[in-house]
């Protein structure tokens, strides 16, 4: 342990950059940060803005200043802690299935690691509406559902329409996106410091606590966060999976942006959930950062 | 990751849109969806079967002399492509086709909206220029004339446009007739599975009556207009109010409601009532009439609830900067086309607004009261309104829609 954390710090001083080395930079740099102004910085702008303005007559947006719109943005606040929930269970039961697939993957699979990625990746092949379409078949009155139901007696039994269709779909859509970072970061990872540890006499779970679970940490966030975000944003599983019961807050903002056209009062309560994840995000890093530094001082 | 996260929420974008008068999975998957539909005939969906138990009055009727029509509209040079922004299935693929052969249309692009209000959406988003013909209700029209969405209609490029009923001329929305045709229109009414539902359910007040013995097992088109005829009709208002009174005695309906709901669903709520899960609906009558034929679900009923409800009338209209204005005549012309008229009603099970096209319509489909209403039940009818301003509809649209099965 202490050698990792010594690694860290040493840091080669910079040589003198050149003019012509700087205007590669700029060259070098310059799609990412069109790519970055165009399709993030401009539409936030956007949704900034219309988030002061007006309904126009047709619905959609007038120009002007208001700030009506945040004060009926704390209104109604039950699909935001749905979707709190929703994506706080999604999360760990993502990480849960993660982690042993992603130790699987990189410790054990031997020759087949490759085609193990590959598998995990086919699926993006495929639209993501046509998988989650898949899951009504698999779990309808014809597939699981009616399954259980006649199973146990119970004609009225359904897993469509449920949170746990939803959760179902959630960990089925978002699980790549765990597994890998964590996939990442176990490969890298060094295996003699887990002998080593078993050498001073640790046993599994020690070994596992000490060792392997803070070196994969960065990945766990890495996922986490990955997962978490556009958990936060989900609407399609819900309308589809859920039949539109469990009502997120995804689906409150679709529903303001297409069907009341209120899009100032959208605008204001997605700019509302921006901050809101920002803060959360900026604190959950700090806070895991914060926990990696006491341990590292612990350990030396 | 973030790369293939991306594209993932691109892809959703994309695609979300779910059809309202579709029967099947693919009319809200894909751009192209009616395109695909149309290559894959004879494949798993309802459509398709519909479409070949229809071929033979559309070969029959295209031997007879076709309209005097077509020349006129052959003088002009028909673009090679076509782009449509419909509702889901929403056009039969065997016309879709025969429209492409006959005028060397080689490409027919078909995207889908959910419902009036994304399509307005995309348009007030700044979607102008991108498609030639869209599909809106009636009730959308005038907003969207106003807001200049929408060109008037090239009508002596269009001639089968005469045969239009004159019932469904110089109405509300277009008192001139000049911005858009009418396509079809239907009824929103009450679908029971009698097997399941003992009690009567002919109006509106029984429905909400019946609804707690139902829990879990209702299923209800996501469409806030039809929606709020419910409530407003079974308490005796027009269903265009925006009364704040009648909104509140409709809301706290609603929100009885809501508990006992399965599904709000514009896209599969028949196959919900075909499998049982779903045994009462407040539907159109789109993939509902069908299952009246099939012995499992010969049990199906379609009615129009006694204390009204509401006639919808959707249009054709042309966009502003349509890219190719001449295949946009030329198809508006060839599905007026009575022959072309009756295959869509068959396939849609909408009315046709063209009575010139009932002689092509099996009459099973003409005598049947739930597609062409009689005179006295067509009495308790009442037409929509652009009731889109209302802000206190929307919240209580949100409202219901956020209890949907929340005990």
């Amino acid at each position: 342990m202490a050698e990792t954390t010594e690694a860290v710090p040493v840091r080669p001083a910079r040589p003198p950059r050149s003019i012509r080395s700087a205007a590669l930079t700029t060259v070098l740099v310059l799609p990412a940060s069109l790519w970055y102004i165009i399709l993030l910085v401009l539409p936030l702008a956007i949704v900034v803005v219309m988030s002061f303005g007006l309904q126009g007559n047709h619905g959609s947006y007038a120009p002007g200043f208001t700030l009506d719109n945040y004060g009926s943005a704390f209104e109604r606040l039950t699909p935001f802690t749905t979707s709190l929930w929703l994506s706080l269970a999604g999360t760990i039961l993502c990480l849960l299935a993660a982690l042993p697939i992603a130790y699987f993957i990189a410790t054990r699979a031997g020759r087949r690691k490759s085609l193990f990625i590959v598998l995990l990746v086919v699926p993006f092949w495929t639209s993501f509406l046509i998988r989650t379409y898949a899951w009504l078949t698999i779990l309808g009155p014809d597939g699981l559902g009616g399954f259980i139901g006649d199973s146990i007696g119970d004609p009225g039994f359904r897993i469509l329409g449920t949170p746990a269709a939803v959760l179902l779909g959630v960990v089925y859509g978002y699980l790549p996106l765990m597994i890998f970072p964590i996939y990442v970061t176990l490969e890298r990872m060094d295996r003699t410091l887990v002998e080593a540890s078993k050498d001073l006499g640790a046993g599994r779970w020690s070994t596992f606590r000490q060792i392997t679970l803070p070196i994969i940490l960065p990945g766990l966030l890495t996922g986490s966060i990955l997962v978490f975000i556009p958990l936060m944003g989900e609407y399609v599983i819900p309308a589809i999976l859920g039949y539109g019961r469990v009502f997120l807050i995804g689906n409150q903002l679709v529903l303001q942006f297409l069907e009341s056209r209120n899009w100032p009062e959208g605008a204001a309560r997605a700019v509302v959930l921006i901050l809101i994840m920002l803060v959360s995000v900026i604190f959950y890093l700090w806070f895991a950062n914060r926990g990696r530094k006491t341990r590292e001082v612990s350990v030396i | 990751m973030t790369d293939q996260d991306l594209d993932q929420v691109i892809r959703r974008m994309a695609q979300t849109p779910l059809s309202r008068r579709g029967f099947m999975y693919a009319g809200g998957l894909s751009a192209a969806a009616a395109f695909l539909a149309a290559c894959s005939s004879g494949g798993s969906s309802s459509p398709s079967a519909a479409a070949t138990t229809s071929a033979a009055p559309t070969s029959a009727a295209s031997e007879a002399p076709t309209a005097s029509a077509a020349p006129s509209v052959a003088a002009v040079v028909v673009e090679k492509e076509l782009f449509m922004y419909n509702w889901g299935d929403y056009v039969d693929p065997d016309n879709m086709k025969a429209f492409q052969q006959e005028f060397g249309v080689d490409k027919f692009t078909y995207d889908t909206f959910a419902s009036n209000d994304e399509m307005m959406a995309k348009f007030q988003g700044g979607a102008t220029g991108q498609w030639d013909i869209s599909a809106p209700t009636a009730n959308f029209v005038p907003a969207m004339r106003d807001q200049g969405f929408i060109q008037k209609l090239d009508l002596p490029h269009i001639p089968n446009a005469a045969l239009i009923d004159d019932t469904f001329k110089k109405q509300w929305w277009d008192p001139t007739d000049e911005w858009q045709l009418p396509k079809d229109w239907g009824t929103t009414g009450i679908t029971v599975r009698t097997k399941f539902v003992k009690e009567e359910v002919k109006t509106w007040k029984a429905f909400f009556e019946v609804a707690p013995k139902y829990t879990g097992r209702i299923v209800i088109v996501d469409s806030p207009d039809d929606v709020f005829v419910a409530p407003l009709k079974a308490l005796g208002y027009s269903l265009n109010s925006v009364d704040p009174t009648e909104l509140g005695q409709a809301r706290e309906l609603l929100l009885a409601l809501a508990p006992h709901v399965l599904a709000l669903d514009s896209d599969q709520y028949n196959t919900k009532i075909e499998t049982g899960e779903a045994v009462l609906g407040l539907t159109w009558t789109g993939g509902i009439l069908e299952l009246r034929d099939k012995p499992a679900t010969a049990d199906v009923e379609y009615l129009i609830p006694d204390d009204g409800t509401v006639f919808w009338m959707d249009t054709w209209v042309v966009l502003a900067d349509a890219p190719h204005p001449n295949a946009a005549n030329a198809f508006l012309n060839f599905i007026l086309e009575p022959h072309h008229q009756a295959l869509e009603t068959m396939t849609n099970q909408y009315a046709s607004c063209s009575s010139a096209a009932k002689e092509f319509i099996d009459p099973k489909v003409t005598s049947d009261p739930a597609l062409y209403v009689p005179a006295d039940v067509q009495a308790k009818l009442e037409g929509q309104k652009d009731n889109s301003g209302s802000k206190l509809r929307a919240s209580i649209y949100e409202e219901f829609k956020s209890k949907i099965g929340q005990a």
